[in-house]
């Protein structure tokens, strides 16, 4: 009795809480989840419930695996270029973000102390609205008969509607203005922390604003650009309300084919399965970060 | 302590500042009508405590700060409106600020490459510049794989890389520790004095400017106090703060009594002093007289003579091995201090505390501030 209690006493020292309970939490909230819908994955749809995995026969349990579901999406062409337009948007989504969130981040950095503070707080603002709310009214300004239609039909700039809402720009309209965000942030935390004095030793050895900005800080925000990236791309990838809210027939993202074969045609295995090819897509990327992420960390060690 | 500075036959002038004034945010006078001109093949220290305006001074001969007033000129070309990418200036940054994502290899070769040299002349240059710092073996490493004295020499390499008609150094030995310190003074010198690029050198360290330059301007407040080799600034002050700045000093408040061309007398509470040069004042004017250290020898026995000697008690003693410094209170109050060269095993004065002593010096061990 004494040894196990100086057994639980050690084990449930300090060291060993404050380190477990992130554990905890991610065995709760993230790996058993992804277990169950791996599980769901591999089950066959039995009326309204899944299938058990493991069934008796003779006293002996037997598990039954059933990989119909990716069999099927890798041979429907539908989920194929699914998952490759998903990809596209969010690359495109990715690139677009980081292409004007990149000056954004580098002149909010450069911007005089006093005023960081209230930069940043601008561009936190849009969270303080539903995110929900906000695509929808990105609705009213593309359609049609939209705000952004009128004022140039009034303007006579056009003389008709241009088409642009449930088309690709408008998809990438909303996934840029939702994910910008998510892109200055980790550029600006970076940015910010750069040693002016790079820059003057670069100028000094001869180098122009332009090349020092190329050879220099450009290098220098790899960190901060990987981590815009993946914040941006990993979540575009399964995005489902904008393409549900904003995009057309065309504009096919994994998210919706999730949510179809969920809730229309009440298919499970193949919904998990949809996940699961998505969640292996997405862990690519992932990997390649956290192995930059180690070396960087090696490098400062 | 110097090395003594290379006399330059033909004084042929490379830099010249005139009249150069830096006022930030339109009240703060950081350098105010600064003037000077250093020789090609000088080493020039601006010397002076933090905020005396010797890093602004040193950031706009580099072109990172524009002057508000004056002039700059390098061989003769008006450089003040240059971008610093456009100056043959190259600058050895405090702290080195070598860029991290590159190796050394690539870190001295930058320059080189902005300048588009051809490739062949590039590797032959790089290859040169380390054999030179000895870092050939470290070439493919990255800044922060290699020590603090590494890291400064491949800075001082990358400095001389493109051959700078004027090598900038800003706190060249700053980031390191004392021991390693001087041994790199050393090297330093040996290194900018075979390439033989003329050199500015910012420093707070009396000791680094005097080892290192053949000229130190001394600044306070934006302007300098003194211009002068580093014996001239250590031994013939021009002002009670240059004395003060520079090493130890003991400076005595009194009056002149006597005034001839060849010697002065000054009268103070403790003693009569009989100083040998003359000086640009007249009798009855209150001066100071600055008396170092290391020039005053401390007896039990008192001194023949009627100048140059004082009394008082020994208040405190301070062993540095090759010296000891002696605290002695003269009985006016004023604590002055001497430093005796320790140059037998027995302490050679034998003097302990609270020991009577006498402090005596020569009639050329002293000179008059007047102001």
């Amino acid at each position: 009795m004494n040894k196990f209690t100086n057994y639980m006493r050690s084990f449930f020292n300090g060291r060993h809480v404050v380190i477990g309970v992130p554990y905890l939490w991610f065995l709760m909230l993230a790996l058993v989840p992804l277990l169950i819908v791996l599980k769901i994955s591999v089950s066959e749809m039995e009326s309204t419930s899944v299938s058990s995995m493991i069934s008796w026969s003779e006293g002996w349990p037997a598990i039954k695996l059933n990989f119909a579901s990716y069999v099927f999406i890798g041979s429907d062409e539908l989920y194929v270029q699914t998952y490759l337009s998903s990809l596209k948007y969010a690359l495109l989504t990715t690139v677009i973000c980081l292409s004007i969130g990149y000056p954004f981040a580098y002149f909010m950095a450069r911007a005089p102390k006093h005023l960081q503070p209230m930069l940043l707080m601008l561009i936190m603002l849009p969270f303080w609205t539903s995110f929900l709310l906000r695509i929808y009214a990105w609705k009213t300004l593309l359609v049609n008969n939209g705000v952004i239609n009128n004022v140039l039909m009034s303007l006579g700039v056009i003389d008709a509607p241009m088409e642009m809402m449930n088309t690709p720009f408008s998809l990438m309209v909303g996934m840029v203005y939702s994910y910008l965000p998510f892109m200055i942030l980790p550029l600006y935390a970076n940015l910010s922390k750069l040693d002016m004095r790079y820059l003057e030793a670069a100028a000094d050895l001869g180098a122009s604003p332009f090349k020092a900005f190329w050879l220099i800080t450009v290098p220098l925000s790899k960190a901060g650009i990987i981590a815009g990236s993946m914040l941006v791309f990993i979540p575009a990838v399964g995005e489902y309300v904008i393409p549900e809210l904003l995009g057309g027939p065309d504009t096919l993202m994994i998210g919706r084919v999730l949510w179809d074969e969920f809730f229309s045609n009440n298919d499970w295995p193949m919904a998990s399965a949809v996940a699961v090819v998505m969640i292996l897509l997405i862990m690519l990327p992932m990997a390649i970060y956290n192995k930059y992420q180690s070396e960087q960390a090696e490098l400062k060690s | 302590m110097a090395i003594a500075p290379k006399a330059n036959i033909v004084r042929e002038d490379l830099l010249r500042v005139e009249g150069v004034t830096k006022i930030f945010d339109g009240v703060v006078k950081a350098v105010d009508n600064v003037s000077l001109t250093v020789a090609i093949g000088e080493i020039f220290a601006l010397l002076g405590g933090s905020g005396c305006g010797k890093s602004t001074l040193l950031r706009m001969l580099a072109g990172f700060e524009a002057p508000s007033k004056g002039k700059i000129f390098l061989a003769g070309e008006d450089i003040t409106n240059l971008p610093p990418y456009q100056r043959p200036i190259n600058m050895m940054f405090q702290s080195y600020a070598l860029f991290p994502h590159l190796t050394v290899w690539e870190n001295i070769a930058f320059g080189l490459r902005r300048d588009h040299m051809p490739k062949e002349q590039i590797v032959e240059r790089v290859e040169s510049m380390l054999s030179l710092v000895q870092l050939t073996k470290y070439a493919k490493r990255k800044p922060h794989q290699l020590s603090g004295g590494q890291q400064q020499r491949v800075a001082l390499a990358r400095s001389l890389a493109k051959r700078p008609k004027l090598l900038l150094l800003d706190e060249p030995l700053g980031a390191l520790d004392k021991k390693l310190r001087e041994t790199t003074q050393l090297e330093l010198v040996n290194i900018i004095e075979e390439v033989g690029v003329t050199c500015v050198l910012v420093t707070h360290d009396q000791e680094e400017a005097m080892t290192m330059a053949s000229r130190i301007a001394v600044m306070s407040e934006g302007y300098f106090l003194q211009v002068g080799s580093p014996d001239e600034i250590y031994e013939m002050p021009n002002s009670r703060q240059v004395a003060d700045f520079i090493g130890n000093v003991n400076i005595f408040d009194g009056v002149v009594e006597e005034d001839e061309s060849d010697h002065v007398t000054v009268r103070c509470n403790d003693c009569l002093h009989y100083v040998g040069h003359g000086i640009s004042g007249n009798s009855g004017m209150s001066v100071g007289v600055a008396l170092r250290p290391e020039k005053i020898l401390l007896t039990k026995e008192k001194p023949t003579g009627e100048y140059n000697w004082c009394e008082g008690e020994v208040t405190e003693i301070a062993y540095f091995g090759a010296y000891t410094t002696y605290h002695l209170k003269l009985n006016s109050g004023k604590v002055i201090k001497a430093q005796e060269l320790n140059n037998t095993r027995d302490l050679s004065c034998g003097l302990t505390w609270g020991d009577r002593a006498f402090a005596q010096w020569s009639d050329l061990a002293m000179v008059v501030l007047t102001q």
